[in-house]
């Protein structure tokens, strides 16, 4: 358990540590999340009587698809230099290796919030709550091993750009149900209450960490 | 007539006899009128998609469990057949909604989850398709599968988790009157039969299709192998 423990620390680790050399991935995401808010500003024609009804809603369009692209990326350098092989073939357990690879494509999604939800607050004015902020990580805890789990699967079959959204967003929708729901009453629009959306949410990320966690056996030893 | 093409006109005529009892003998509903006759087999349709995505979990659960090649062909033909039914139900719940809610569609959610569940099951089929025939494809799918599955109760309940327009239970709650009770019953059944037969062709065809690509795959290795022997000097 311990050791497992120790073999995600050090794969999140090394993924950290050669975003931090390259600085690729969380800069063109950070990009491209205010790229898609300058389109969601045209596209809807946003003001501050509108803003708290369709802010919540280019929150999750943008984070869904800058999620999409972080989680392909996570193995996508692994692919290109043959590299997950060797990872497979040390000791180390093939979950504990997918741990350590979800856990830092997730730290690197979250790096992405960290940019896109003070953008969102300063271009379409909608508060920043704490009750925003937990409602977007707790959405992040099961779409990130969700989408590390089809990101591992489809890393490894033919047309994957077009295979890991068609196969991850389908079962992302509870998330952005429930955290969509949450988001908005916190942003002081739409009904329905945010204790209830949020324990969803948790519920969610129970099931799809248990369930991707039974999984990513099947997935990574291959 | 083999015994495969028997089954099939089996359960076409036992559509035929739900589709007389639709039309002939349950009564017409007092509200709705005659559209409500699409009940009877919109509700069949779906019982008979959460069967078939039924059988997808638990084939690919005995796939990755032992490798068993039945479990996954089974697992394959279900998918298809589910989502048949799930598309039947889709466009005979839009038939419905017209002339009772004015609208095809509205974003409900039982119908997006749904519509959701027939996005999902779309895409088990795709990844059947990208993937390396045989083991990654059939794990792959499995994994699918499994996580596809945790719709069909939110689609299910989704009516008493969430407020709805779509109609609740009827059935379980007594609502009907006894012919209506009855008809639902038989064409339930006709959907259920219909729905393994179409299921047992589908397992015959992956089988067959197995057979062809081992075969083929056979015969490659041949022609490789006579090509590489050194030729005879004449």
């Amino acid at each position: 358990m311990t050791n497992s423990f120790a073999v995600a620390v050090a794969v999140a680790r090394k993924d950290l540590r050669a975003e931090w050399r390259t600085r690729e991935l969380v800069p063109a995401l950070a990009q491209f999340v205010i790229l898609a808010l300058v389109i969601a500003n045209f596209g809807f024609q946003i003001d501050a009587r509108n803003a708290p009804s369709i802010a919540p809603g280019v929150l999750w369009l943008a984070l869904v698809f800058a999620g999409l692209v972080a989680f392909g990326r996570a193995f996508a350098a692994e692919r290109e230099q043959a590299s997950l092989e060797a990872l497979l073939m040390t000791p180390a357990s093939p979950v504990a290796i997918f741990a350590g690879k979800a856990l830092a494509a997730t730290l690197l999604l979250v790096g992405c919030e960290v940019v896109l939800l003070p953008a969102l607050t300063l271009f379409f004015g909608t508060p920043l709550t704490v009750q925003v902020v937990a409602a977007v990580l707790l959405a992040t805890i099961g779409m990130a091993s969700l989408g590390c789990l089809f990101a591992a699967m489809v890393a490894r079959v033919r047309a994957r750009e077009l295979l890991l959204p068609l196969l991850t967003l389908p079962l992302w929708i509870p998330f952005i149900i429930a955290g969509g729901q949450a988001v908005q009453v916190a942003m002081g629009a739409g009904s329905g209450r945010y204790d209830q959306a949020m324990a969803l949410l948790v519920d969610f990320d129970i099931l799809f960490l248990v369930l991707t966690s039974l999984a990513a056996r099947f997935v990574l030893d291959e | 007539m083999n015994k495969y093409e028997k089954a099939a006109a089996a359960a076409v005529a036992l559509m035929l006899v739900a589709g007389a009892a639709i039309f002939l003998y349950a009564p017409t509903d007092a509200l709705q009128g005659t559209v409500q006759r699409i009940f009877y087999l919109h509700v069949s349709t779906a019982i008979a998609a959460y069967g078939s995505f039924a059988v997808v979990l638990v084939g690919g659960l005995v796939y990755l469990r032992n490798g068993s090649l039945v479990a996954d062909r089974f697992a394959r033909a279900s998918a298809v057949v589910g989502l048949v039914f799930t598309t039947v139900t889709l466009v005979m719940g839009m038939l419905w909604a017209k002339p009772i809610w004015g609208t095809y569609w509205t974003w409900d959610a039982r119908l997006t989850s749904t519509l959701v569940l027939w996005i999902i099951y779309a895409g088990y089929l795709l990844v059947r398709q990208l993937a390396e025939p045989g083991r990654q494809a059939a794990r792959f799918a499995a994994v699918v599968g499994i996580f596809g599955f945790i719709d069909v109760p939110i689609v299910h309940f989704s009516v008493t988790w969430w407020q709805t327009q779509h109609p609740g239970p009827i059935i379980v709650n007594d609502a009907l009157p006894p012919e209506m009770l009855a008809t639902f019953f038989l064409t339930m059944a006709c959907t259920l039969v219909l729905a393994a037969v179409m299921v047992v062709i589908r397992y015959r065809i992956e089988t067959l299709a197995d057979g062809a690509e081992q075969a083929m795959a056979e015969r490659v290795q041949l022609v490789g192998a006579r090509e590489s022997e050194p030729k005879p000097v004449n």
